[in-house]
């Protein structure tokens, strides 16, 4: 790959409620950080790929490149995706292209701000139709969740693991948020809890196993190789990404078990690497619901359909840390995925890469994962937009020729 | 939605749930479409428009909503889930209605996923006092349930009447009531009002009368609760039900609301006849509906009388001259201006004159058109096999009956109030659909309506022989839905919350 690009720093805010802070001092904070990480000056920006699912609707703010520019007193290109990883994937095209050597991936959500309208605009967001329908952030999920197990004949015993295993997705993400000092959710939780919650609620899936309202904001400093060599001794590589779209009309998809744009983005995301799924070993994964995590270990590959269940189950009955496929070990959301780090929409994905970023490295601390006693080699995060209508796959690795 | 364009759209597919087929490949879409995804450039002008509004649905999976959006609220708990139609080439997200949830009742998703469901015209959710009201008919009932499942076939007329009469009727009322003492009335759903009562009724009478939509040339519609002040029911109604050909989203029909109290509608009657009888008129078919969420304050409030005998429902009426059931057989109409029941714009409730409703306007004004009409006509009471009134409480059609001459059998047919309430412009003639239900053909109904204000139409009805023939067409009539086994009944707080509305 001619000009491959690489990440030379990351930086974040802790995700939650930012009650007294404005949106750009949440991403000035993240800037700020990565900046400092390798050293580098905002006049080195040749241009900015800035991320946010609706700050016009939470804060009212339409030009958000423009109080960018007041705040870094840049004139530089810039321009406003609604998720980090397609902020990444044009900022990469811009880095190959060679038309940009220095560029600042950022994002940021303030979702906190409307919380008392921020279910309806989520909805009306997600799928209109299903908004003037009466749906709600949380139903397609369940109705995913209802789609699989009679897809897949799971009753009785099996129905018992199957929710047994969505609930462990959540007492896993939560254990490893409390290892994560940017986390929303510091705190463990038991599957007692999650199951309550469900009875509770009446429903398939409870509060437990959905991921909460956030406020946060994410950077990351993406240059070419040739750069990325002098700012940092340990830059990570952009090796593959992609992208895939899908009717935003959930009921109206082929298939209400899977995300077909999940499959398509990580085919051609590793067509690019020329690696094979399972030397990816931490994934982020988007956890918008516990099913979510589940459905998306089968739609990246890692299982077989309507078998993830199975293997989550098993793993999380003795947990080490990583899942259990055939023999395999994966690492999902070390970070305590959307569940327990938290989940504001535009910058989320930012928090994603943050996390291989610093696993890849070996800068995860508490949560560091080993492999060999080496960090490991490669990892992807997968992100969404909407209720699958558009999915990202981003491949990072520590070695550029694999 | 804030957008009156947005809402215009959306309701225009939405409510008649607007599809489109792909002449090559077969595909289904819900909305509108030009061309199809799967064949392309090639497909344009080879779409075939469908709709699924008089189709029966199935509910593939669902779940429980208990906490809806903000717009949902007043909803409480719904089933919501998604509803396939045609084997499943179409799919579409939808809720369930006319189903109360209460809090802590257990709820099993497998005991709901499968069944056949019918799209049901409604509300579509709360919006501020000053907004348009949306609508759509992504709300759903059980096929099993309350209200069946009934094609609407069109049938070519094989006669035509030298007068003009009913081609077709239609009543609806919800699936709620309120009882007490002897007497139950309809309480309509939280989505539902004279609007959604219009259009149901409307659409029963044209399933009834097996004719083309598009030939009905006029559509009055009588109310007295309209959600608007100004804006009218019946263009949604045209809308709804496509009346007139429809050509760029626009229906050829003339569509006009009239209101004068409870007889909103029968006064109309004459008119629909006089307009399809009359050659150059070009209307074929006149429909004719009268439909209220029957307003009344809540008890101990001023005006909160009429809380104990108001219900909520709506009737329509089809005039032609072809393959008539009811033959038209002369009128009369009398006025005065007295002021027994009013509201003044902006007020939420009506207002009633108390005792001064009975002697000087109700009786007063029933009898001098009933009588009036006997004289024109040269008849006795015993000349007449069933008599219809207006019916504000379960005395008052009883009482002035008796002083007319008119005995027991000739009258309690119609007696509708004690079932569903005082239904406002839908009452006198929902007591004429329970006549037609069951009357024979060659007998003589006389119905007299009464409206506040005051007036009164008097009308002599002859039944013909297709109205035996046109009734298997119809389960949905008055005794279905009297006697409905799936009626769900309600306590009085319940019913005040259901009447208000979204």
């Amino acid at each position: 790959m001619q000009n491959r690009p690489a990440i030379v720093a990351v930086g974040r805010t802790k995700f939650g409620e930012h009650y007294g802070k404005e949106p750009e001092k949440l991403i000035e904070e993240a800037w700020l950080a990565a900046s400092h990480e390798c050293n580098i000056e905002r006049r080195d920006l040749e241009a900015c790929y800035l991320s946010d699912c609706f700050l016009p609707i939470t804060n009212k703010l339409g030009l958000e490149e423009g109080f960018l520019s007041e705040l870094t007193e840049l004139h530089v290109p810039m321009e406003v995706t609604r998720s980090v990883s397609a902020a990444l994937l044009t900022a990469c095209q811009a880095i190959q292209a060679g038309v940009c050597k220095t560029v600042l991936v950022g994002g940021i959500e303030k979702m906190t701000d409307r919380w008392d309208k921020i279910r309806d605009d989520l909805m009306l967001l997600e799928d209109p139709w299903s908004y003037y329908a009466g749906g709600t952030p949380e139903t397609n999920h369940e109705l995913m969740l209802r789609a699989y197990m009679k897809k897949y004949g799971v009753t009785g015993e099996n129905l018992d693991k199957l929710n047994e295993a969505l609930a462990q997705v959540a007492v896993k993400n939560h254990a490893n948020a409390t290892k994560n000092k940017y986390a929303q959710f510091q705190r463990e939780i038991t599957i007692e809890q999650v199951l309550r919650a469900r009875k509770a609620a009446q429903k398939p899936l409870g509060l437990f196993d959905f991921a909460p309202i956030s406020d946060g904001a994410s950077a990351l400093i993406l240059t070419s190789e040739a750069i990325a060599k002098k700012l940092t001794d340990k830059p990570v590589y952009v090796l593959g990404y992609s992208s895939a779209t899908d009717y935003l009309n959930f009921p109206a998809r082929d298939d209400l078990t899977h995300f077909a744009a999940t499959k398509i983005a990580m085919k051609n995301a590793l067509n690019m690497t020329g690696k094979t799924r399972w030397d990816l070993q931490v994934v982020e994964v988007y956890d918008q619901s516990t099913v979510m995590e589940l459905v998306s270990l089968e739609d990246l590959g890692f299982c077989e359909p309507g078998t993830a269940w199975k293997s989550i189950n098993k793993s999380c009955s003795d947990y080490k840390g990583y899942y259990e496929i055939n023999g395999n070990r994966l690492f999902v959301n070390t970070n305590g995925g959307l569940k327990a780090d938290g989940n504001p929409l535009g910058a989320t994905g930012g928090a994603q890469l943050f996390e291989v970023f610093r696993q890849l490295r070996g800068e995860a601390g508490e949560r560091q994962v080993e492999i060999d006693q080496a960090p490991p080699r490669s990892g992807c995060t997968l992100e969404f937009e909407g209720f699958g209508t558009k999915a990202y796959v981003s491949i990072l690795g520590r070695e550029q020729d694999e | 939605m804030s957008s009156e364009p947005i809402e215009r759209r959306v309701s225009y597919l939405g409510d008649r749930l607007k599809a489109s087929r792909c002449r090559i490949c077969g595909k289904e879409y819900f909305e509108v479409r030009d061309y199809c995804g799967n064949c392309g450039r090639k497909s344009f002008g080879k779409m075939d428009s469908i709709d699924l509004f008089y189709e029966k649905g199935k509910l593939e999976l669902c779940t429980l909503v208990k906490e809806p959006t903000n717009k949902f609220m007043k909803l409480g708990s719904y089933i919501y889930g998604i509803i396939s139609f045609h084997n499943g080439k179409i799919r579409v997200s939808g809720r369930l209605t006319d189903q109360i949830f209460n809090n802590g009742d257990a709820v099993d998703f497998s005991s709901f996923e499968g069944r056949e469901v019918i799209p049901r015209f409604r509300r579509r959710y709360s919006v501020g006092s000053r907004d348009v009201v949306p609508t759509i008919s992504l709300a759903f009932t059980l096929a099993d349930e309350y209200y069946p499942h009934q094609e609407y076939t069109v049938v070519k007329p094989s006669k035509e009447y030298d007068v003009p009469g009913i081609v077709g009727y239609g009543v609806y009322t919800s699936r709620f009531r309120i009882k007490e003492g002897g007497l139950e009335r309809s309480v309509p759903f939280v989505d539902e009002d004279a609007v959604t009562a219009a259009v149901e009724a409307g659409k029963i009478s044209l399933i009834h009368s097996g004719i083309d939509s598009s030939q009905v040339g006029k559509i009055y519609v009588g109310s007295e609760s309209n959600p608007y002040a100004v804006k009218p029911i019946a263009s949604k109604v045209a809308q709804v039900l496509k009346l007139g050909e429809e050509e760029e989203d626009v229906q050829s029909v003339d569509a006009v609301d009239t209101e004068f109290a409870c007889k909103a509608a029968s006064s109309m009657f004459k008119d629909a006849a006089s307009l399809v009888n009359y050659p150059d008129s070009g209307v074929k078919y006149a429909m004719v509906i009268g439909a209220d969420n029957s307003q009344a304050a809540p008890r101990g409030c001023p005006g909160g009388e009429l809380d104990t005998f108001v219900g909520y429902g709506g009737s329509a009426f089809i005039f032609g001259k072809y393959d008539v059931i009811a033959e038209i057989e002369g009128w009369y109409s009398c006025t005065s201006d007295t002021p027994d029941f009013w509201r003044r714009d902006g007020e939420p409730f009506p207002m009633h004159g108390g005792r001064f409703t009975g002697d000087p306007a109700y009786f007063k004004h029933v009898r001098k058109a009933t009588t009036k009409l006997m004289d024109k006509l040269n008849l006795t009471a015993g000349d007449v096999d069933y008599f219809v009134t207006h019916q504000p409480n379960p005395q008052f059609p009883v009482k002035v009956a008796k002083q007319l001459g008119f005995k027991e059998e000739q009258y309690a047919v119609s007696l509708q109030v004690n079932k569903f309430g005082n239904t406002y412009s839908g009452c006198s003639p929902v007591g004429l659909a329970a006549v037609l239900d069951v009357a024979k053909p060659e007998e003589r109904i006389l119905i007299t309506s009464y409206g506040s204000g005051a007036g009164s139409d008097s009308y002599l009805l002859r039944t013909t022989s297709q109205l035996v023939d046109k009734r298997k067409r119809q389960k949905l009539n008055v005794k279905f839905q009297a006697e409905n086994p799936f009626v769900e009944y309600v306590d009085y707080t319940t019913y005040r919350r259901l009447k208000l509305g979204m």
